[in-house]
């Protein structure tokens, strides 16, 4: 593990990825504390102004503190798109783990099924299933959580096939251990690596395809400040105050691109190969 | 390549069109407001309600329901939208027509971009240049598409007026107005491709590149442009078939934001108007048709893939 | 073009002076200038020319009885004819009937149709057409949204192949106007009777114009009509009709020239529009309002100081800043405003949180009250509404939290069900239409459940009279009602909002918001062929 950090932190995508990312994680944490006004007062002759010394990020519509917003926004966006990746990281190790530990029919048939789901557009996915439930946050979190894993089932599955085939499965066989013993305790903590690498790149997707639901009306509500649900407000504005969209839109790009470091940094760092 | 293998994933594509089409189908039950409330509107009254929904047959069991439809299906009728009465089939081919075609110029764009930049990448490991195509990648997958797309269509369309605002003119009437209004969705589209693309092609290349195999050519005193040409791109470009392929999924449902911005009344855009409309033979329709075309994309992916493989190995 | 032969001066003087208001209202000076084209004064019209004009959604529904929104509402108009036509003032000018008149109750209306009308497909157009139409509009099985809008009907007869006769349910005054009613097409005996499901996919109608292709999502198409009952007009060739979801993109669509006129701009496009070389920026004061509706028959809103309380919460004038970007009219908590005429001036309510405070305590809530407000997201003005509210409302004790729904879900499980939610709706063509839609105890929407019987009698004394002096009087008590005990909140009104480049000619923004008479529009010699 201290290995893992040292080359993470040598590499410059893993040091830029892990400076961007605590630095979120310190607005997710104390954002509505940095906050100097409250992210949904509204004020008539504070509408549309530009960043200044008295609004760092300027205003938007509805007269409401763009910085204020950001800063509290981090927590919607940041840990929503986390949540989704991480149910569904786990839902997919454990599914595809199963999976490839099982083999034989059940593998194949589980494959097959994950494989036609995957071939519905994990867009269209996610928006009948908002559609289904209602608009909101949690249930958008819930349809990009549906909708990823049947990817993240594929990779762990091939990840555990690999691991199946080592000694201390054969072991843990000629021991008699359980099923799901196996499955839990012995497979699982070794697939670990690669499914991490990959879940932190869904975390940029994520909250992509939050960002686009939001668009599309299905994602975050007025009047929460998730940042994708900013950017799709300001659209419309964008010629009477073009830092309204901009703003919220650099602030996604920037996580976004710190969790993309991260994973490749990851990947660089958990790699034997490139050492 | 043995008949036997062909018909099990010919089987294996039926199978992932009837799991698809039971998913949708039973999404769609569960959707609150049926489609006789959004086709009245606010003009329902109980018994027009009563009167259209006898009409569409949504008072039958969902099994039943679903079960008119799948034999409407294998007699080649997709049915007719519950919103206009008009038959579904033909605009939901139209409409993935559409679709095809952006994605199609979108593809080509990203292949004639992507590769070269990920080769340049790979030849120029750690260099200034593979650096410079790094942090173009991680830019270009950090925007939503959406942003791209209005500020794509803002600068060209409007403040320089070089492109039009539209995506789409039919090329059978225009030919060359239609591939100018294809311009700006395909470039937006294939930001994100592109970026993807260029650094699975540039990390595979690395890969290969410090092959034994590569080595020893070079060794055997090859030049190094009949290396890379004849040898390193074919191993390198195998997993972008694959994640070509995967894409295609992407590209057909999932630009519907850009299918929006553009007015392109590709299948994306048709699809969620029709769920917002409860148009259930649209939206079995047209989630059949997508799966049926990814299914076909992703065989003809693995096909070029094993034939490939195999000339590789035998080169 | 307004022929009322055969009509004596007690008729005419009751047809026209019901919305004489109109041509007193104080606006329509502003609206000649606001809202005509740059060029109608430079002569004669011209003949020829495709215009293309733009559409924000789909224009799904051809069959003209069925149509809900204003892109179906513009193909209504081109393809099909009514008896009436709306005027820019809100007056009935002659369509397929030439004239009409009215006994002296009011209750029996003979309209006499022109000579020698023709259907597209070459059939003739006879008062048996008209009877048909007007039976499957209220016919209850077809939920035509004209059904309630075109006035109390009770028969519909046809003495000879001229003449039709209506008679309506009581003495009713404003029958011609409410004949205008933008789904009150005429369609043959035939289809009405038989198979509407023709009218999906074809148009055999008696309008300017007919149909050459239909992509409801794409691109719709007609062309002159040559046998249009009045052949000066129309005077465009082609008309196309093209669908841009995104407002952005209609925008950028109209600056770049590639379309010429567009039906509707959003608030947020209009000031670059106006900003933009070539383009003529429309504008008209209209009736259109978002409301918030409140179940006045349960907990909390049966008591009127609660209602009231909310009221005094609301800056109106700031409303129609965050709501319509300013443009807009301020709202008393009725549905009319200058728009309309018989409109009672009152002074603006002003927020008064130490008045709200009391008349909450008053009504047993002290610490407040906590509430859900519900806005579908189409249009998303609704929601701005909701958000704006809550923050008005939170120093006077409300603590409102806004919920928003998928339209269809709304008009599913919320619409005139629910107890709180915000209501969205155009311009109506009378007082009484608009009163008689939502607020009287027997309207068909009746949302607030208010069920004042001073108001219904006040109101349904106004419709059977023709008497302005009358009318003004009781509409004036009506709104007194309504501004005094707050069934609704209405605070804002909506002006109408569109753009065109300067060469198309003759197109005026109706206040109704549904009315668009492109076969008056023709265009300049600087207007770009499209072939």
């Amino acid at each position: 593990m201290r290995d893992v950090m040292k080359h993470l932190i040598r590499s410059p995508q893993g040091a830029v990825g892990l400076f961007i990312l605590v630095v979120a994680a310190l607005m997710v944490c104390g954002g509505a504390h940095i906050a100097p006004y409250d992210p949904e007062s509204i004020s008539i002759l504070a509408r549309y102004k530009a960043p200044s010394a008295e609004h760092w990020f300027g205003t938007d519509q509805l007269g409401r503190d763009i910085f204020s917003r950001v800063m509290v926004g981090a927590r919607a966006t940041i840990v929503l798109s986390l949540l989704a990746t991480l149910m569904s990281m786990v839902t997919g190790a454990v599914i595809g783990t199963a999976s490839a530990y099982l083999g034989g029919k059940t593998d194949e048939a589980i494959m097959r099924t994950m494989d036609a789901v995957m071939s519905i557009p994990s867009l269209l996915f996610a928006l009948l299933i908002v559609s289904t439930l209602g608009q909101s946050s949690f249930n958008a979190v819930l349809a990009i959580t549906i909708a990823f894993v049947p990817g993240m089932v594929r990779i762990a599955r091939s990840v555990s096939l690999a691991a199946r085939q080592q000694d201390y499965v054969s072991a843990a066989i000629a021991r008699g251990e359980a099923t799901h013993y196996i499955i839990l305790r012995e497979m699982l903590p070794n697939i670990v690596a690669p499914i991490i690498v990959e879940a932190t790149i869904r975390v940029a997707f994520a909250i992509m395809l939050f960002a686009t639901l939001s668009f599309l009306g299905l994602g975050a509500q007025p009047p929460e400040p998730e940042w994708g649900l900013m950017v799709s407000e300001a659209r419309a504005y964008f010629f009477n105050a073009p830092w309204m969209m901009l703003i919220p839109g650099v602030a996604i790009a920037l996580v976004a691109i710190g969790f993309n470091l991260l994973g490749d940094g990851l990947r660089d760092a958990l790699n034997p190969r490139s050492h | 390549m043995t008949a036997s293998y062909l018909f099990k994933r010919f089987m294996l594509v039926i199978y992932t069109l009837l799991v698809v089409s039971l998913l949708v189908f039973g999404i769609t039950q569960l959707l609150p407001a049926d489609a006789a409330v959004t086709l009245l509107g606010q003009n329902a009254t109980p018994q027009a309600l009563a009167a259209v929904r006898a009409r569409l047959g949504l008072n039958d069991p969902a099994w039943l329901q679903y079960w008119h439809w799948l034999r409407g299906v294998l007699h080649g009728d997709f049915g007719v939208s519950m919103r206009n009465g008009l038959p579904v089939a033909p605009t939901i081919m139209a409409a993935l027509g559409r679709s095809l075609l952006l994605a199609v110029c979108a593809l080509l764009l990203m292949l004639v971009v992507a590769i070269p930049l990920g080769i340049w990448a790979a030849v120029r490991r750690g260099k200034l240049a593979d650096m410079l195509v790094s942090v173009l990648s991680y830019v270009g997958i950090s925007f939503p598409e959406f942003v791209t797309a209005t500020l794509l269509l803002l600068l060209f369309a409007d403040v320089w007026q070089i492109l039009p605002a539209t995506g789409y003119v039919p090329l059978t009437e225009d030919f060359r107005g239609g591939i100018s209004h294809l311009i700006l969705p395909s470039v937006t589209v294939a930001m994100i491709l592109v970026a993807h693309v260029s650094r699975m092609v540039r990390s595979e290349m690395v890969d290969v590149l410090q092959t034994d195999y590569i080595r020893a050519a070079h060794l055997k005193g090859l030049s190094r442009r009949r290396i890379l040409w004849r040898h390193a791109l074919r191993n390198g470009l195998l997993p972008t078939i694959t994640i070509v392929a995967l894409d295609v999924g992407y590209l057909l449902g999932g630009i519907v934001v850009v299918e929006e911005i553009f007015a392109i009344p590709g299948i994306g855009r048709e699809l969620i108007v029709a769920v917002q409309a409860r148009d259930l033979p649209t939206i079995q329709a047209g989630v059949l048709i997508l799966a049926a075309t990814y299914s076909i994309v992703n065989f003809l992916a693995d096909l070029a893939y094993v034939f490939l493989d195999k000339r590789i190995s035998y080169a | 073009m307004c022929a009322m032969k055969g009509v004596n001066r007690r008729q005419f003087i009751a047809g026209s002076t019901i919305l004489t208001g109109a041509a007193m209202l104080p606006w329509s000076g502003n609206v000649a200038a606001a809202v005509s084209s740059a060029t109608d004064a430079s002569g004669s019209p011209r003949k020829g020319g495709v215009l293309r004009i733009s559409v924000d959604q789909a224009a799904g529904m051809l069959n003209p009885q069925q149509a809900r929104v204003n892109p179906e509402y513009l193909l209504a108009e081109l393809l099909y004819s009514g008896l009436t036509r709306l005027t820019q003032d809100m007056k009935a000018e002659a369509d397929l009937a030439e004239s009409w008149k009215a006994s002296d109750d009011l209750t029996q209306w003979t309209f006499t149709l022109r000579k020698n009308l023709s259907f597209h497909d070459g059939s003739a157009c006879t008062s048996a057409d008209v009877v048909a139409s007007l039976n499957a509009i209220l016919d209850p099985k077809n939920a035509s949204p004209g059904q309630h809008n075109i006035g109390p009907i009770k028969t519909v007869t046809a003495p000879d192949a001229d003449t039709v006769v209506i008679g309506t349910d009581g003495p009713y005054a404003d029958l011609p106007v409410m004949l205008a009613y933008p789904d009150a097409k005429i369609i043959p005996a035939a289809i009405a009777g038989g198979q509407p499901e023709r009218l999906s996919k074809e148009a055999i109608g008696t309008g300017p114009f007919k149909l050459v292709s239909f992509e409801p999502e794409r691109l719709i198409v007609v062309e002159r009509n040559p046998h249009y009952y009045d052949p000066s007009r129309p005077h465009l060739d082609r008309v196309e009709v093209v669908v841009y979801p995104d407002a952005i993109a209609e925008g950028s669509a109209l600056i770049a020239g590639d379309t010429d006129l567009m039906l509707s701009a959003a608030s947020t496009e209009f000031a670059r529009l106006s900003k933009s070389s070539g383009i003529v920026p429309l504008r008209v004061s209209s009736g259109q309002f978002l409301n918030v509706n409140m179940g006045c028959d349960t907990k909390p809103f049966n008591d009127v100081r609660v209602r009231q309380a909310l009221a005094l919460c609301v800056d109106r004038k700031a409303t129609v800043d965050f709501v319509a970007e300013g443009y807009g009219t301020a709202g008393n908590d009725t549905p009319l405003n200058t728009a309309y005429p018989y409109y009672l001036n009152e002074p603006l309510k002003e927020p008064d949180y130490a008045k709200a405070k009391a008349l909450l305590k008053d009504a047993g809530y002290p610490d407040g009250l906590d509430l859900t407000l519900i806005a579908s997201d189409k249009p998303s003005t609704r929601t701005q509404l909701g958000i704006a509210l809550r923050e008005m409302a939170k120093p006077g004790g409300f603590r409102i939290n806004v919920q928003t729904m998928a339209h269809s879900t709304y008009l599913d499980q919320v619409w005139k069900k629910g107890n709180f939610y915000v209501g969205f709706y155009n311009m109506q063509p009378t007082p009484d239409a608009v009163f008689s839609l939502l607020y009287t105890s027997t309207a068909s929407w009746n949302e607030t459940r208010w069920n004042n019987t001073e108001f219904d009698t006040a109101v349904k004394a106004a419709r059977e009279t023709a008497d302005p002096a009358k009318r003004t009087e009781l509409y004036g008590k009506a709104q007194k009602l309504m501004h005094d005990q707050v069934p609704s909140l209405i605070p804002a009104f909506f002006d109408l909002l569109a753009a065109g480049r300067d060469y198309v000619a003759g197109y005026q923004l109706h206040p109704r918001g549904a009315v668009f008479r492109l076969d008056h529009v023709w265009l300049t010699a600087k207007a770009p062929t499209r072939k």
